[in-house]
């Protein structure tokens, strides 16, 4: 149908602007309105003071000390583990229908729900992990309370949902991929790990390049399971940017210092994600 | 080792990872349930030393489902968040698609910017702009309505893209032979193109349910009282509250998490579909 292209004066205007409006008026005008923020004074001029403010403030750079160390742990294991998923998923073997159903089923429960979920399983007195953890002889750990491993679980809690929504995205792409190259390449004699990375993942390159853009924007913006399972602590060693953003704004009633903090996050984001773009491009070459 | 050897250890590896994948998968998930089934006694009692009686309810119970629905009221998030989800599907659907429509069948002036606008808009991480969003609908009156949780998840950029995607490989002539016969636009909608769009109507109606379903931060900031607030804050604020028993919130959880699964499970297909569409053709 996209090749009708019919003229009619009013009609898609028509059709089109109940999107548009709401659109640009919950979608385009708060980007704008947020940038705009942490650049103005109490008399709405033009000022730096609000990120001078923020600078000077210690919180702020231990925030960007765990968003980063977060996302530097997160990013990689995500991808990995949905790779693998995705992998072994596109196996032809009797039955994988099921373990595919199986495997996307954690999608299905919201983040909310597993941070609440694993916040119990993971609790030292009562929490079914430490139990079974007792059977190796292992201490129950303080996965929540505990300023070694508070990060690392958050990793975990997020992951469990998140691999399973990555491995979505890699699957279809796997999908994509003619059998015929896998023939070839095994004819050739080709090994598993030759055509894992001679083969598969350069014919994969734009839905990878995908999932790690979307990935790495999901997990910087990320404050669910701080806020639901830590509260950003133990001693801030959960608070990531997204989360102090949050508590600047509804906490502290700072909305310049919420605005500074949102669009820090963004430049990080976009600035990671042209890096990313630029380095799986030129490997092409 | 002969070839068919080979090729069975390897079967049989194969399955051994996928066995140990499905129970990382399912495991929160089955212990969820029977820990919903037990009483708080039961569950802490068994717990150290790690035993089966750990994993597996000494005397099951639905207790904890009957307690949140009558003392925890949990029938009112649930009926809240079903109002929200079941508005923002038929409101998102039918603006979404004519949106699409028009993308897709005319020709106008400033078409193209205003596709690069629905564009930017599902690239835009609504996590960036939801506390601006906030005052957005303080000023519309908007804060602890439903209007608040419906009105601004309707106008999706990537259910907009995903009718166009689908739009496009309609045969045009269909499209034609109604106008020869004289049918007016809004008729040409419903009657020809609606009908044969059903499987994207799915697709859309179901990625709007699980966004809105599923969706915590804004409903934590615009619908804060309790008359309305929806179900994964009520979860969370559950969670949050010392008295509470664990097993009420294991049970709570649960029936949220089994609706999401029991559209997922018929319609994998169509899920699968609108979740990677915005990835493999944009």
């Amino acid at each position: 149908m996209g090749g009708i292209y019919i003229k009619n004066k009013w009609l898609p205007y028509l059709l089109i602007l109940p999107t548009i409006i709401l659109i640009c008026v919950f979608k385009i005008y708060p980007i704008f309105d947020s940038i705009i923020q942490g650049f103005s004074s109490s008399d709405s001029g033009f000022t730096l003071d609000n990120y001078k403010l923020l600078f000077a403030d210690k919180t702020f750079w231990n925030s960007l000390k765990v968003t980063l160390k977060f996302n530097l742990i997160i990013i990689p294991v995500q991808i990995i583990v949905a790779f693998i998923m995705a992998m072994f998923v596109n196996v032809k073997v009797r039955g994988i229908e099921i373990f595919r159903t199986v495997f996307y089923l954690p999608f299905c429960i919201s983040l909310t729900i597993s941070t609440v979920i694993w916040q119990m399983m993971l609790n030292v007195n009562n929490g079914v992990v430490n139990s079974m953890l007792g059977v190796l002889g292992i201490k129950p750990i303080g996965f929540l309370i505990d300023k070694k491993w508070a990060l690392l679980s958050i990793v975990l809690i997020s992951s469990w949902r998140g691999c399973a929504y990555w491995m979505m995205f890699i699957l279809a792409g796997l999908k994509g991929v003619d059998s015929a190259v896998y023939e070839a390449a095994k004819i050739d004699g080709s090994g598993f790990f030759n055509t894992l990375f001679r083969v598969t993942i350069p014919m994969l390159k734009n839905t990878l390049l995908f999932v790690l853009v979307a990935n790495t924007t999901a997990n910087f913006l990320l404050f669910a399971p701080m806020q639901i399972a830590t509260d950003g602590g133990p001693q801030g060693s959960t608070n990531v940017l997204m989360y102090e953003a949050y508590k600047s704004a509804f906490k502290y009633s700072n909305r310049p210092r919420q605005a500074c903090l949102v669009t820090i996050l963004l430049v990080i984001v976009m600035t990671v994600c042209v890096v990313q773009n630029k380095l799986m491009t030129e490997k092409e070459a | 080792m002969t070839l068919r050897q080979k090729a069975s250890v390897k079967k049989a590896a194969i399955y051994v990872v996928l066995i140990f994948m499905t129970v990382a998968s399912i495991f929160p998930i089955l212990f969820c349930l029977s820990a919903s089934l037990r009483t708080q006694d039961d569950l802490f009692r068994n717990m150290f030393p790690f035993s089966i009686k750990s994993l597996i309810p000494v005397a099951p119970t639905i207790q904890n489902y009957i307690i949140i629905f009558t003392d925890y009221a949990f029938w009112r998030p649930i009926m809240n968040t079903l109002i929200v989800t079941i508005a923002t599907i038929i409101f998102g659907c039918l603006l979404n698609s004519m949106a699409g429509f028009a993308f897709t069948c005319f020709d106008f002036k400033g078409k193209k910017v205003l596709y690069s606008l629905v564009l930017i808009s599902f690239m835009v991480p609504f996590e960036a702009i939801a506390i601006p969003l906030y005052s957005v609908a303080n000023s519309l009156h908007m804060v602890d309505t439903y209007a608040g949780m419906i009105i601004p998840a309707i106008a999706d950029g990537l259910v907009t893209f995903l009718f166009i995607q689908f739009f496009k490989d309609i045969p045009p002539s269909l499209v034609e032979a109604a106008r020869v016969d004289g049918a007016k636009w809004p008729v040409i909608f419903a009657k020809v193109i609606m009908p044969i769009s059903i499987p994207v109507f799915v697709t859309a109606g179901l990625m709007i349910f699980m966004n809105q379903w599923n969706s915590y931060m804004w409903p934590l900031l615009v619908a804060r009282s309790k008359e309305i607030r929806t179900i994964q804050i009520a979860i969370s604020q559950f969670s949050g509250e010392r008295s509470i028993q664990w097993t009420y919130i294991y049970a709570s959880s649960m029936i949220s998490a089994i609706i999401p699964i029991c559209l997922f499970l018929p319609f994998q297909k169509y899920f699968v579909e609108g979740i990677t569409a915005g990835s493999v053709k944009g």
